[in-house]
């Protein structure tokens, strides 16, 4: 049987239109022991054209996991998210919902559009860091995601 | 006929009684002539001049004798019955007076009345109308009686009854305080309270309904005012209440950004640059963290009046376990011991209460002294509210600042002794305003202090919109 070594580095899709939020990320995935490769789309129309290797991105990994932000210019993360569960080629993808809002009709609306996981982004710098440690120990570490 | 020109001098009672007794008199004194006559014409040997009258004159005598008995008891009947006619009189002068009294004493009230008083006949025209009525309307008299009622309303209903509020027309009907329109002479419309009465004679029948109708045009203009002012001041509220929300709401995020970097720099830089660069950094690092726990507190206070819920029975039992599960680790660790009275179901918004509770038996095992901490949750029914307290032998309260520490962010012992943001009272004292009650403290310094809350049971049960 073939084991789960992770001989590659993990790909992760970060949709995120923040610098600074971009960045914390990044500082805190370094504080992890998983060795990462980290794309960064700004935008839901970047998000969807790496996702299907277009407009530029005709190199583009597939990602093992998305870190999705909901409020995004040109197209909304919550677009993105229907897009992606909606297609077939990429809804296997776990989709991680990190965001600001606590509103409870986002929530909702997420896990109707089949989010893997909603999280809101901690204020704190070491909270921070730990969810984001968190999720890739859950997801890459614990989880079976499925081979492509 | 107007009874008030009747004169009871032209049937003089006087003269009556005057006439009675003098015949009363003539008749005793003819019977006395008579008896006298009599005794001298028949008793034998009486007197001797009569001896010679003959037998004739004898019988005329006794016959005229008997006429005037007779005639005597005529006048003695005719006497009682001018007396039984004389006692009738008096009780009747007795009765018109009391009448006459009576009705120009009605219409006095009628004249004076400061309300409006129309009978309507059950046809629907105006029978009778008083002179308020025709004041207020602009009407004379000959104007308006006689005419259909609903000609005075600015409602132009065909069914004029059913228009008042009358399903039909039962003796014992009446309606109360129904908020009209008069429509004056010149078209003017005055608002008017109507309260009627369905009015019917001995036998039954409905003879009409009397109604009295009130202006109301203060009061209307009073209650018109007020009401804008409550519409205007709870759409300030909700403004400011709005604003709070998002003024908190978008300082998240660079406030996020503040924290969260300078945090980052102090992790990575700490004895990497100077010590000063190193406190600058801490106090950067102290402001942010400070500014964060602000503005959730305030977002939780703003959302007491944008985040409640319309009250519903809730069992305080039940709110108060809640809440001391959430509290669990927190009591334990404080090593205290909470216990209770017996607490009411009410009319509430359970969530708040649940707030309610956790902030003030928070704030005991904060400010508890050196003693095992003792925390009582009583209730008490109180002059038609459930009076709540919360009672702990903690460090205390001075006088002092009894008042100050529901304001918000205002704090007694500031600094790192007690952490806090100083909201956790003007909360409590938002949610139970909401709830229409009162919040307050008694306490003394190293005596533990008392919080006790009012939540009013009767009356208005639903939340309070002003806060």
């Amino acid at each position: 049987m073939r084991t789960h070594l992770k001989a590659r580095p993990v790909e992760i899709l970060l949709v995120e239109d923040n610098p600074g939020d971009v960045r914390l990320i990044l500082e805190a995935m370094k504080e992890g022991k998983m060795h990462n490769n980290v794309s960064v789309a700004v935008d839901g129309v970047e998000a969807m054209a790496f996702l299907h290797r277009e407009d530029g991105h005709a190199e583009a990994p597939r990602p093992d996991i998305i870190f999705l932000d909901l409020n995004l210019p040109r197209k909304d993360g919550r677009t993105v998210l229907a897009e992606i569960k909606q297609d077939p080629q990429l809804r296997r993808i776990p989709v991680v919902i990190l965001t600001t809002s606590k509103a409870d009709e986002d929530v909702l609306r997420s896990y109707d559009l089949h989010a893997n996981a909603y999280i809101t982004k901690p204020g704190d710098l070491e909270q921070f860091i730990k969810v984001v440690q968190s999720v890739e120990d859950f997801w890459v570490q614990i989880v079976k995601l499925p081979m492509e | 006929m107007d009874l008030s020109s009747i004169n009871t001098g032209s049937i003089d009672i006087d003269h009556i009684e005057r006439r009675d007794r003098q015949l009363w008199w003539i008749a005793v004194l003819v019977i006395l002539v008579l008896t006298v006559t009599l005794i001298v014409t028949h008793a034998p040997g009486l007197v001797g001049a009569t001896k010679g009258l003959s037998t004739q004159v004898k019988t005329y005598s006794v016959g005229l004798f008997l006429l005037v008995v007779l005639f005597c008891f005529y006048v003695l009947q005719s006497s009682s019955t001018f007396r039984k006619l004389r006692g009738q009189l008096l009780e009747t002068e007795q009765d018109l007076i009391f009448t006459t009294h009576s009705k120009s004493y009605v219409d006095n009230i009628l004249r004076s009345m400061g309300d409006s008083l129309i009978v309507v006949n059950p046809d629907g025209t105006i029978r009778t109308a008083n002179d308020r009525t025709f004041q207020l309307l602009g009407y004379t008299p000959s104007e308006l009686i006689g005419q259909p009622a609903r000609r005075i309303f600015a409602e132009q209903e065909e069914e004029f009854f059913k228009g008042l509020g009358f399903s039909s027309l039962d003796p014992k009907g009446f309606i109360r305080s129904v908020e009209k329109q008069f429509l004056t002479k010149d078209g003017t419309r005055i608002p008017v309270s109507l309260s009627g009465s369905v009015m019917s004679n001995d036998d039954g029948n409905i003879q009409g309904i009397v109604c009295v109708i009130r202006d109301i045009s203060e009061r209307k203009r009073t209650r018109d005012l007020l009401e804008r002012y409550a519409k205007e001041l709870a759409r300030s509220n909700a403004e400011l209440e709005q604003f709070a929300w998002v003024a908190s709401h978008d300082l998240q995020e660079p406030l996020r950004m503040v924290a969260s970097y300078t945090q980052l720099l102090a992790k990575r830089y700490k004895g990497k640059l100077d010590s000063d660069a190193d406190e600058f950094i801490a106090y950067a690092v102290g402001g942010a963290t400070r500014m964060r726990r602000l503005i959730n507190d305030l977002l939780e206070y703003s959302r007491v009046g944008t985040r409640g819920k319309d009250f519903e029975p809730t069992d305080c039992e039940t709110v108060l376990e809640g809440t001391l599960a959430d509290l669990q680790t927190l009591i334990e660790d404080s090593g205290a011991v909470v216990t209770r009275d017996p607490l009411p179901t009410l009319m509430a918004d359970a969530t708040q209460l649940g707030q309610l509770f956790q902030n003030l038996i928070a704030n005991a095992t904060k400010f508890r002294s050196s003693e095992t901490l003792k925390v009582h949750v009583g209730a008490e029914r109180k002059n038609g509210a459930w009076l709540f307290s919360v009672r702990d032998n903690g460090i205390g309260i001075e006088p002092e600042y009894w008042q100050r520490i529901f304001v918000v962010f205002q704090r007694v012992h500031g600094g790192e002794d007690f952490p806090g943001t100083g909201i956790g009272l003007a909360i409590c004292k938002k949610i139970v305003e909401r709830h229409s009650g009162r919040i307050w403290v008694e306490s003394q310094p190293g005596d533990g202090a008392t919080f006790y809350f009012t939540i009013p049971i009767s009356g208005d049960e639903s939340p309070c919109v002003l806060t």
